[in-house]
């Protein structure tokens, strides 16, 4: 629960961030107006989120698991375990989406362990593709469902922790087994709407 | 057989009887212990390895159907994802957002068409094209042939639609399911605010579908994942979906799996209908934790009461979907067995165990009988040996031949019976010779008591008469010397009072004879008791005109009633006439003495007196005739002395009773006779007096004791020499030794000067009878008299006497019938 409260507030942090953004009266040329640019939005964001993660990976769960209190597991609720470091970020996304806000972020991989995980689209398998080879930013770009459109950047998203390649590497469904740390195992996909 | 404890003889147990309750004792216990420890190690066994088993079957059943319910949720992933849903339901939303939602009454006028099933309204949603893809999936048309709907997935499907946004029906393979969706909690759960997730709904009775079902809901994303645009709905019959996966699994009567929720509900079961609880809900929170296990109840949830082992594992994927999370419900399956039949194998154990156990007691019972009779038989071939012994007739050895102790003891019974013979013989020969023994020496009393001149009679307490010597046979005219019983006072012919004096000394003799035995003083018993206990009771009776002494003694018995008191009589009738006459003859020959010395005392004066008388007679002097008469007058003084001397010997003879006297005074007395009797002009005395010394006696019979010893020890020196006579006093005692310068007594002579006419003195000069008298007298009055002589150098005579108390002689006199004083006497 308290994980959750601090995601919470975490998101709740970052939308206040990008919703100023927004609502800042500049450049009325661009798609979305004046305000912050989504990249930037997305930057923010994804530095916050990177560093949520960060800090409960080495700070929680590392540190929990070399003293023996509690280790994370994927089943973690039947468990009485942490929730993993990926589960941790997929979950924080989910409640910011449940929140209503637009703004979305999800794990996305090419050789994802569920296959909901996987790219959605041409984009975001093709962002996969590029990060692989060139880690050092973010791709991003303009996407569309229908008649709605949003901006969407792919993060690189790095093995942070020796949990991240353990787990990845050992688990029944994973299609690729030979992630090393700080190998780019996937990307964090930031979509946000554009009206 | 005796009865040593005295138990009545119903409760005794014999050896036999111990032996084999020992032995099935000693087999039963652990039998019995044995089998309750294995029947419930085996029992604690089944229900672990059983549990263990459930536990591992329930997980593989629950990853079953998980799987199951996975491959369902894919099979439905499949519709959601589809493009062509996809876009149907994108462009839906679009042209939603584009008009406005509809408004609420122009839905439920279309709901009212639909379920009026108006055709236009049924063929607008279950005739287009998403319609016909979802049929064609239901079908399996668009299914890879490894992907084909099985039929009973199939026939499971009781409803399959799709809802746009707004909840609202888009498309249906049928007419059943509602228009309007958007407040089912399905809808809710999988719309989840737009971002969508799976929702499984727990099995519950669906009315249109006429059946308990579940049923899955997942949302139809857009095509960037981004947000949900639809609602794909599936509805299925639990049991019919479920029922081939867990039905099949049976093992066992009543073995099975089963389906349950976290409710209780129970969702697929051999035994119970779906949607029923769990016939016991207390059950509920054991069974359904997150992790598989295995739990022992006190119900089976089938409604059996019994305790139950249950295995229990959830459907960890499922469960992580039902109702939107994990704490809303879970789902779990059950795996359970009646008690009875889990439990057959041990009861069937048990039951051949006591079958064997029974038949362990029963061989058990046998071989101990076998046994205690091999046992038992020696130890009483022993027992009857033992009475043999006992009886002294055991003649045959007791022959055992078991090779073990009870052979050894066996041996030992004839080796101690040998020795025992032995000892017997040895003992019958022992008895024999020291019965001889007795009877001799009883012979040998006999005879020594028959030739004693002394009647003695032996009684008993009861005052019979059961011995009488020769002597008293004669003496009391007793016929039968053998088997004598009779009462003493019919032998004995005394006075009444007489009687009564002897019984008295009897009861006091044999009260003394108790106070003593009690005292516990230890007695040597050779000595006379009635010596000692009762001394000086040697009494004096007449019977048939004689005169006798009697005394008492004592024989004691082995035990104080088989005491004996015996009774000596001695004729004492002539010995005292003897004495008396001797002491009468002593007397006559002291009185011819005496006489002679009065004569010769008188002559002197006498013839002075003639001599005068006849000067008087010529003498014409007045004054010569006055000195004669004065002459005459002096010596018939003298004379008249003389006579009143005697005269006063004479007048106390008569006297019987003993008066204290004065031992010197007497002494001196008797020195002055001696000194008128005799001319002893040589003689020295010496005299040596302590004085005071008062004795009880006769004083003419002390003094002429003491005339005896000192005429004896004047003889002895012949008239001159040197007589000492010395008084002393030690302790109660006055002493009187009388000695003198004579030769002394040849020591053959010195044992033999008390004797009765035993003298040394020629034919007529003594009558041997002066010490004898002496000594007599003085043993009379308590005393005695003993002789010191060294032949040459004189001879000394010690009188002994009881000295008179000082207190006694103030107090009047009391004569006493002299209690006949016998001091023992060690002098010779």
């Amino acid at each position: 629960m308290d994980c959750n409260r601090f995601t919470v507030g975490v998101a709740t942090l970052a939308l206040i961030v990008g919703g100023s953004g927004a609502a800042l009266p500049h450049a009325k040329d661009k798609p979305w107006g004046s305000g912050i640019p989504p990249d930037k939005v997305a930057d923010y964001v994804h530095a916050i989120l990177e560093a949520d993660r960060t800090i409960y990976t080495k700070h929680v769960v590392d540190r929990m698991q070399q003293k023996g209190i509690v280790a994370a597991a994927e089943h973690w609720e039947q468990d009485n375990a942490l929730p993993l470091p990926a589960q941790f970020l997929q979950h924080s996304g989910r409640l910011v989406a449940e929140q209503g806000r637009g703004i979305r972020y999800r794990l996305i991989s090419a050789t994802p362990i569920y296959q909901r995980n996987a790219p959605a689209t041409d984009f975001e398998r093709k962002a996969l593709e590029t990060l692989r080879s060139k880690a050092d930013g973010p791709v991003t770009g303009i996407v569309s469902s229908g008649k709605r459109q949003y901006f969407q950047a792919i993060y690189p998203d790095r093995a942070v922790s020796a949990a991240c390649v353990a787990c990845h590497n050992s688990h029944p469904l994973s299609p690729k087994r030979d992630f090393k740390l700080n190998d780019v195992m996937g990307g964090m996909a930031i979509t946000i709407p554009i009206e | 057989m005796t009865q040593p404890d005295g138990r009545p003889r119903g409760t005794r147990w014999g050896l036999q009887t111990k032996l084999i309750l020992s032995m099935l004792f000693v087999g039963v216990v652990p039998l019995v212990v044995g089998l309750g420890m294995a029947f419930w190690q085996g029992s604690q066994e089944i229900r672990d390895v059983s549990g263990e088993s459930f536990k591992a079957l329930a997980t593989e059943a629950a990853r079953k159907l998980d799987l199951l319910v996975g491959e369902e949720v894919a099979r439905n992933s499949r519709i959601v994802n589809d493009e062509t849903v996809v876009r149907a339901l994108e462009r839906r939303r679009d042209a939603l957002h584009a008009s406005g939602a509809p408004s609420a009454a122009a839905l439920a006028e279309l709901e009212r068409r639909w379920r009026a099933q108006e055709p236009a309204v049924v063929k607008s949603i279950t005739e287009t094209p998403l319609s016909a893809l979802l049929r064609d999936y239901y079908t399996g048309t668009h299914s890879e042939s490894a992907q084909l709907l099985p039929q009973v997935v199939r026939t499971a499907t009781k409803m399959l639609f799709l809802t746009d946004t707004q909840g609202v029906l888009v498309a249906a393979m049928t007419t059943k399911p509602d228009f309007l969706n958007h407040d089912a909690r399905w809808w809710q759960g999988a719309y989840n605010k737009a971002v969508g997730q799976l929702y499984v709904e727990d099995v519950h009775f669906d009315p249109r579908a006429d059946t308990y079902v579940f049923t899955i809901s997942l949302p139809v994303m857009d095509s960037l994942r981004y947000e949900v645009v639809g609602v794909l709905h599936r509805v299925i019959d639990a049991k019919e979906f479920f029922s081939p996966y867990t039905h099949v699994i049976r093992f066992g009567k009543t073995g099975h799996v089963m389906l349950i929720d976290s409710r209780g509900v129970v969702m697929s079961c051999p035994i119970l209908p779906t949607g029923v609880s769990l016939s016991d809900l207390s059950l509920v929170p054991l069974i359904t934790p997150f992790q598989p296990g295995w739990v022992q109840a006190s119900s089976d949830g089938h409604g059996g009461h019994q305790t139950s082992v249950i295995g229990f594992a959830p459907l960890p994927e499922t469960s992580r979907a039902t109702n939107g999370s994990p704490d809303s419900g879970s789902w779990h399956t059950f795996v359970w067995q009646s008690s009875d039949e889990l439990f057959a194998p041990i009861q069937h154990l048990f039951t051949w165990m006591v079958v064997f156990g029974t038949v362990a007691v029963a061989l058990l019972a046998s071989l101990g009988y076998v046994a205690a009779t091999r046992i038992v038989t020696p130890v009483r071939q022993l027992q009857q040996a033992a009475r043999s012994i006992g009886r002294g007739d055991l003649r045959s050895a007791i022959r055992i031949q078991t090779g073990d102790e009870l052979e050894d003891l066996a041996d030992e019974f004839n080796r101690m019976n040998q020795q025992l013979e032995a000892a017997f013989a040895g003992l019958t020969s022992q008895v024999q010779l020291k019965t001889e023994e007795v009877q001799y020496l009883q012979q040998s009393t006999d005879q020594i008591l028959d030739t004693v001149p002394t009647p003695i009679l032996l009684m008993d307490p009861q005052e019979q008469v059961t011995y009488a010597n020769r002597a008293a046979r004669e003496t009391f005219a007793i016929a039968a010397p053998g088997n004598l019983r009779e009462p003493l006072f019919s032998l004995l012919p005394v006075d009444p009072a007489t009687q009564h004096v002897l019984r008295e000394e009897l009861l006091a003799r044999d009260a003394a004879a108790l106070d003593e035995r009690e005292a516990g003083s230890a007695r040597d018993p050779l000595a006379p008791a009635g010596e000692r206990s009762v001394p000086g009771r040697r009494g004096e009776l007449q019977m048939a005109g004689r005169c006798y002494q009697y005394q008492w003694f004592r024989l004691p018995g082995r035990s104080p009633d088989q005491d004996r008191i015996g009774l000596v009589l001695r004729d004492t009738t002539d010995e005292s006439r003897l004495q008396d006459q001797v002491i009468q003859a002593e007397k006559s020959r002291s009185l011819g003495v005496l006489a002679a010395g009065i004569g010769h005392e008188l002559n002197n004066p006498l013839f002075g007196i003639m001599g005068l008388g006849e000067a008087i007679q010529e003498e014409q002097n007045l004054e010569r005739i006055k000195t004669y008469a004065q002459d005459i007058i002096s010596q018939g003084r003298r004379m008249a002395r003389i006579i009143r001397d005697f005269t006063g010997v004479a007048s106390r003879e008569s006297c019987d009773q003993r008066v204290p006297v004065h031992l010197e005074e007497e002494v001196d007395k008797a020195l002055a006779t001696l000194r008128t009797t005799a001319d002893l002009p040589n003689l020295t005395v010496e005299k040596h007096y302590v004085g005071g010394l008062r004795v009880l006696a006769l004083p003419d019979q002390l003094r002429q004791a003491i005339s005896n010893l000192l005429t004896n020890a004047v003889q002895a020196m012949n008239g001159s020499g040197r007589l000492t006579l010395r008084t002393t006093q030690g302790g109660n005692v006055a002493m009187l030794s009388i000695g003198d310068s004579g030769p002394g007594i040849a020591k053959q002579h010195l044992s033999k000067v008390f004797d009765p006419f035993f003298t040394t003195k020629g034919q007529g000069e003594g009558s041997g009878l002066g010490l004898t008298i002496a000594r007599r007298i003085l043993r009379k009055f308590g005393g005695d008299v003993r002789i010191e002589s060294l032949e040459g150098q004189g001879t000394t005579c010690v009188v002994t006497l009881p000295l008179l108390p000082p207190d006694q002689e103030k107090e009047p006199w009391t004569a006493t019938a002299s209690p006949s004083a016998s001091q023992p006497s060690h002098s010779s």
